[in-house]
C-alpha cells in the first residue's frame, strides 16, 4: 500500500503541486438477508483503489482509479493535476489548506472476532435466530412483511500527503437493518424501518441480544396498531426520546454546523446554511441545550482516530448551553475561517473526496430522571420514534411524525397516540427544551451528502428531551 | 484484461464451480466532475474505474458481488466464496432461470459523442457559460454541478446471452441565488454536446432566483398547484422505484397487488423508456443479457406492469422488462428504472397558469421522506422560488413551505399537463426524467410556524 501512495505523491510533486494527498484503501464487505424467513441472494462486495488530491494554483483537483499499475498511477495523478489546472481560470476564490501537525499514526478498531473470520452461515443463523422470534404467537402482531439485513465491512486504508503525513487505518463495522410492515385487521398498518451499527469485531452482537430487540421493535408496532388513537394538535408541552433527540441534533444542530455548507460549497446539492461564519457566541437555544459530534466514542458506528486530511479526530462543541459554540471543519474551511481543522473531513471510499461529516452527534446528558421529565406536563405528548422526517436545506425548518408515541396527563404517560406531527423551527425547537434527562442513547444511521453521494456510518443520539409549549399539528 | 476476457472467465469459472447459471457483467466508466460554488469552482473530479460485477444461481440459491477490482484473481476468489455461501444457505422462495440467449440487441441511435469524453477545459468554460447567463438574469451568485461521463458495458451469460453497450452524457445543475431566500435551479442534460445547452440552465436557474426575490412565509393549506419539471421528477423517480417488483416485495411501495388497478389520474402516462434515441440511460440489453425495451408503467392511469428481473418474473408472474442491474440491495440483481418518460398533455406553458388561477407555482424540492410506503403517506421540502398565483399570474414569491399529503393521492389529482417536456436529473433525482409541467389539485402544505 505505502509504496503506491508514496509513487502517487512523488509523482504529483514532481509537477510542482503546493500540496498532495493519495489514498489508498482495500475495503471488504458482505450482506446476507432473511425476507419472510427466506434467504435473499448473499452478497459480497470488494474495492482496491486509489484517490489522489492536488492543490495547483488553489485549484483542487481529485482523481481516481482501480487500476492500481505504476502507468495508471501516473496517469491518475496527470488528470488530476490537469484539470486543476484548467479550472484555475475560473477559480475565484483561491483554495487555502489550514496548517495541521504531520502525523504518523497506525490504528485500528479493536475486534476480539475479527468480521473477516466469520463464516457466512454464522450470520445466517443470527438472522434465523431472530426471525424464530418474529412469529405472530411472540410478538402479538401480523408482519406480512419483514426484512433483516446483516452487514459487516472492513476498510483498510493508507494516507499520506506531501505536508508529511502517513496514517494507516482500519475500521471494521457491523450492522443490522430491519424493515417491517405490520397489520391487524381493521387497522389499518404501519411500517417501521430501524439500524444498529457499531464498529468492532462480532463480539458487538453479544451486547445487542437482536432475538429480543428486534421482537421488541415488532411487539410495539401491534401495541401501537390495536391500541394509538389520534394525536392532539394544538400547543402542548412535548417529551422526545432518545431516537428523536438524536435525528433532530443530527439534522438541525450538526448538518448547519458544517464549515463547507455555511461557506456554500454544497449549495447545489445538500444546500448551505442558516448560519454564518460570524454566528459562533449566537444563542440558538436553552442553557439545557449542549450538543457534540464526536468521532471518538469507542464502539460508536462514526468511529474514526484520523480523518481523510491526516487529521487528528477529537471531540467538537457545537452548541454549548444554547450558544452556537464552533462548526465542523476541514483544513479547507479551517483555512478561509482562519481556524484549525478539528478533523472533520471523512471520504466513505477510495473513489470520493473528503468533504466534512458529522461522526457521532449527540446532546450531552442533564440531571433529569425519565419520571422527572413527565411529573409536571399536565397535558403533553410524548414521542419515542419517528418513521418520516425532513429539513429544509438551510436547516431551519424541520419536521418529525412519532411513531411510538403517548399521550401524558397529568403527569403520567397514558394512551399511545398515532403519528404526532411536530413542525418546528431550529431555534423554536432548541429554544423550547427545558430539561434534560440523564441517560444518553445512540441510534446508527447512514448519513448522504457529497457529489457523487457518500452515505457516511454515522451514530446520532442523545437523552430523552422536554420541550415546553410547541405546536403539534400536521 | 479487457471486459470481454473479465465476462468470458467469469462465466466459465462460476460454471466450474458448481453454479448452474452465472451472469457477468463489467461496467468501464470515465467521468470528469467540475463543482462550482459561489461563481468559483471548487474542485474537478475525475474517475476511471472498471467494475465486474458476478451474479450466480442454483436451484432457488442466488447469490452476487461487485468487485471493484479488474484483477481475474480477485474476482475467482469472490465467486469462490460466493459459491461455498450458496452452498449453507438454505433455499429461498422460488426458482429462476436467467433469460435464455442468445438475443439480437439493436443499438440505440443517438446516445454517444465522442467528443463528451475528451473535454477538460472546455468543461470550465460551458460552467462559466451557464453561470454568465444566470447574471443576466439577475442572480449574484450560482453553484453547480457539471459532469461527463463515458460509459462502456459488457455482459455476458452461461444462458446464452452476451452483448455490449457504449454511451456518454453530459449534465449539468445550476442553482442561481439573488439571495440567501431567492433562488432557482435549471439543468440541461444530453447524450450528445449538440442537445446540451448550459446557457439555457444558468439562464433559467437566475430567471426563477429573481422571481423569488423578497419571499413572505406561505400559508398552509389546500391548494392546486403547478408543479415544475424539477419537483415532479423528484417525485416519480419515486414512483417508478415503486413500481420496481423489489420494491414491491420489501414492503415499501404503495403499488403492491395494483396491477391492472387505476392508480393515477387518466392524464398521466408513465414509462421507463430505454430505448429512446437520445435517452440519457437508453441502452441494448440489461445485466441479466435481456434486450431493453420501452415498458409503459401506468397507461392512462392504470398501473401495467412492475419492472422486473428474471427473480421477480418467477416470483410475481409478468413478462421481462430488461430492467435487471446488478444494484446491490437485498437482491444484488434487481429491477431498476432507467430513463422515465411522462407523455405529453396538452397545454402549453402560459395555459397552465390560467388553469390554476388562485394556486401555487413549485419548482423544486428536496427531502422526500415517507411515514408508511403502503399507505404513501409523505411529506417533502419545498426549495427554491415557490409562488403564490392569483387569476393565472404570479402574485408573490413565498417560502418555508412543506408538501405534507400522500402520493398516490397525488397521482390521482393530476389534472392538466404542458406539451413541452424536458429532462431533469441533478442531485435529487438519480434516475432521469421527461416529463412537462404538471397541475395537481388540493395539495396540502404545512409550515413550521414556531
Amino acid at each position: 500500500m505505502e509504496d503506491l501512495v508514496q509513487h502517487a505523491i512523488e509523482a504529483a510533486s514532481a509537477k510542482g503541486v503546493q500540496y498532495a494527498e493519495a489514498r489508498l484503501h482495500i475495503d471488504s464487505g458482505s450482506g446476507v438477508t432473511l425476507t419472510n424467513g427466506k434467504p435473499e441472494p448473499v452478497q459480497l462486495a470488494k474495492a482496491k483503489g486509489i484517490a489522489v488530491r492536488v492543490l495547483v494554483d488553489g485549484a483542487l483537483g481529485f482523481a481516481s482509479t482501480n487500476d492500481l499499475s505504476k502507468e495508471s498511477l501516473d496517469e491518475t495523478v496527470d488528470i488530476a493535476y490537469r484539470t486543476a489546472k484548467a479550472s484555475k481560470r475560473l477559480v475565484t476564490k483561491p483554495v487555502r489548506l489550514s496548517k495541521e501537525k504531520a502525523e504518523h499514526a497506525n490504528w485500528e478498531t479493536k475486534a476480539r472476532e475479527p468480521l473477516l473470520d466469520v463464516a457466512i452461515e454464522e450470520k445466517l443463523v443470527v438472522l434465523e435466530e431472530i426471525e424464530k422470534n418474529l412469529s405472530p404467537s411472540v410478538v402479538k402482531v401480523d408482519l406480512p412483511s419483514r426484512t433483516l439485513v446483516l452487514i459487516d465491512d472492513i476498510s483498510d486504508r493508507y494516507f499520506a500527503d506531501t505536508d508529511g503525513s502517513k496514517i494507516h487505518g482500519v475500521a471494521s463495522r457491523i450492522g443490522l437493518l430491519f424493515i417491517f410492515t405490520a397489520s391487524e385487521p381493521g387497522k389499518g398498518i404501519i411500517q417501521r424501518i430501524g439500524q444498529k451499527g457499531e464498529t468492532g469485531g462480532w463480539e458487538r452482537l453479544e451486547a445487542w441480544d437482536l432475538p429480543k430487540y428486534v421482537a421488541d421493535e415488532a411487539k410495539i408496532l401491534g401495541k401501537i396498531l390495536r391500541e394509538a388513537k389520534q394525536a392532539p394538535r394544538g400547543e402542548l408541552d412535548l417529551v422526545l426520546g432518545s431516537e428523536v433527540t438524536g435525528i433532530a441534533c443530527h439534522e438541525s444542530c450538526g448538518h448547519p454546523q458544517e464549515a463547507d455548507r455555511i461557506l456554500g460549497r454544497e449549495a447545489a446539492q445538500a444546500g448551505e446554511s442558516y448560519l454564518k461564519p460570524d454566528m459562533i457566541g449566537h444563542r440558538i437555544g436553552t442553557e439545557a441545550v449542549t450538543v457534540v459530534d464526536d468521532p471518538t466514542v469507542p464502539n460508536s458506528y462514526g468511529f474514526y482516530e484520523y480523518d481523510e486530511e491526516g487529521v487528528r479526530a477529537g471531540r467538537r462543541t457545537l452548541i454549548k448551553n444554547g450558544v452556537i459554540a464552533g462548526f465542523l471543519q476541514n483544513r479547507e474551511t479551517a483555512a478561509e475561517l482562519g481556524v484549525s481543522s478539528n478533523g472533520a473531513a471523512r471520504a466513505v471510499s477510495y473513489d470520493r473526496e473528503p468533504i466534512i461529516r458529522m461522526a457521532n452527534t449527540f446532546m450531552l446528558p442533564g440531571e433529569y430522571n425519565d419520571e422527572e421529565l413527565v411529573e409536571d406536563v399536565s397535558k403533553g405528548v410524548f414521542i419515542k420514534t419517528f418513521m418520516e422526517w425532513n429539513i429544509d436545506d438551510r436547516r431551519y425548518n424541520q419536521r418529525y411524525v412519532g411513531l411510538e408515541a403517548y399521550l401524558i396527563e397529568n403527569g403520567q404517560i397514558t394512551s399511545t397516540v398515532r403519528n404526532p406531527i411536530l413542525e418546528i423551527t431550529t431555534p423554536g425547537f432548541y429554544g423550547s427544551v427545558d430539561a434534560v434527562g440523564k441517560t444518553v442513547e445512540y441510534e446508527a444511521a447512514t448519513c448522504g451528502k457529497g457529489e457523487p453521494e457518500q452515505g457516511a456510518p454515522v451514530w446520532h443520539g442523545g437523552p430523552p428531551i422536554r420541550l415546553r409549549k410547541v405546536r403539534l399539528g400536521g | 484484461m479487457n471486459p470481454k476476457e473479465i465476462v468470458d472467465q467469469a462465466v466459465e469459472y462460476g460454471l466450474k464451480l458448481g453454479a448452474r447459471e452465472v451472469a457477468a457483467a463489467v461496467t468501464r466508466e470515465k467521468r470528469k466532475m467540475l463543482k462550482f460554488a459561489n461563481d468559483s469552482v471548487t474542485i474537478v473530479q475525475s474517475w476511471d474505474q472498471t467494475v465486474p460485477t458476478v451474479y450466480m444461481l442454483s436451484e432457488r440459491k442466488r447469490a452476487g458481488a461487485r468487485v471493484e477490482n479488474p484483477s481475474m484473481d480477485a474476482l475467482k476468489e469472490v465467486m469462490k466464496t460466493l459459491k461455498a455461501a450458496m452452498d449453507i444457505t438454505k433455499p429461498g422462495e422460488v426458482e429462476s432461470s436467467l433469460p435464455k440467449g442468445p438475443f439480437k440487441y439493436e443499438p440505440v441511435p443517438h446516445i454517444f459523442d465522442a467528443r463528451i469524453p475528451k473535454m477538460t477545459d472546455e468543461l470550465v468554460d460551458l460552467a462559466e457559460e451557464a453561470m454568465k447567463a444566470a447574471r443576466a438574469e439577475g442572480a449574484r451568485r450560482s453553484s453547480g454541478v457539471l459532469v461527463t461521463s463515458e460509459l462502456e458495458r459488457q455482459v455476458k451469460t452461461s444462458a446464452g446471452a452476451e452483448g455490449e453497450d457504449k454511451g456518454t452524457d453530459i449534465n449539468l445543475s445550476i442553482r442561481a441565488f439573488v439571495d440567501d431566500d431567492s433562488s432557482g435551479q435549471g439543468n440541461s442534460c444530453a447524450t450528445r454536446l449538440d442537445d446540451f445547452n448550459p446557457k439555457l440552465a444558468g439562464a433559467e436557474a437566475g430567471k426563477i432566483a429573481n422571481q423569488a426575490r423578497n419571499p413572505v412565509f406561505g400559508d398552509e393549506g389546500k391548494y392546486r398547484v403547478l408543479f415544475g419539471p424539477s419537483i415532479m421528477a423528484e417525485f416519480l423517480d419515486r414512483v417508478a422505484d415503486f413500481a420496481t417488483a423489489y420494491s414491491v416485495d420489501l414492503g415499501l411501495s404503495f403499488f403492491a397487488d395494483k396491477i391492472g388497478q387505476k392508480v393515477a389520474s387518466e392524464k398521466l402516462t408513465l414509462v421507463d423508456d430505454r430505448r429512446m434515441p437520445g435517452g440519457i440511460n437508453s441502452c441494448s440489453l440489461d445485466e441479466e443479457g435481456y434486450p431493453t425495451q420501452r415498458t409503459t408503467i401506468i397507461d392512462r392511469g392504470t398501473l401495467k406492469t412492475y419492472l422486473h428481473s428474471s427473480y421477480s418474473v418467477a416470483k410475481y408472474g409478468g413478462a421481462l422488462t430488461g430492467s435487471a442491474f446488478y444494484v446491490g440491495g437485498t437482491w444484488g440483481m434487481a429491477p431498476v428504472a432507467l430513463n422515465i418518460v411522462v407523455e405529453p398533455g396538452e397545454y402549453s406553458q402560459e395555459k397552465l397558469f390560467e388553469q390554476i388561477g388562485d394556486g401555487l407555482y413549485l419548482t423544486n424540492n428536496w427531502y422526500t421522506r415517507f411515514q408508511n410506503y403502503q399507505t404513501g403517506d409523505f411529506s417533502s421540502i419545498c426549495r427554491d422560488g415557490a409562488f403564490e398565483i392569483k387569476n393565472g399570474k404570479i402574485a408573490r414569491s413565498v417560502k418555508g413551505l412543506r408538501i405534507s399529503d400522500n402520493m398516490p393521492r397525488i397521482l390521482q389529482s393530476i389534472t392538466a399537463l404542458s406539451r413541452e417536456r424536458k429532462w431533469i436529473r441533478w442531485w435529487e433525482v438519480p434516475v432521469p426524467v421527461y416529463l412537462p409541467h404538471m397541475i395537481v389539485e388540493n395539495v396540502g402544505i404545512t409550515r413550521a410556524t414556531k
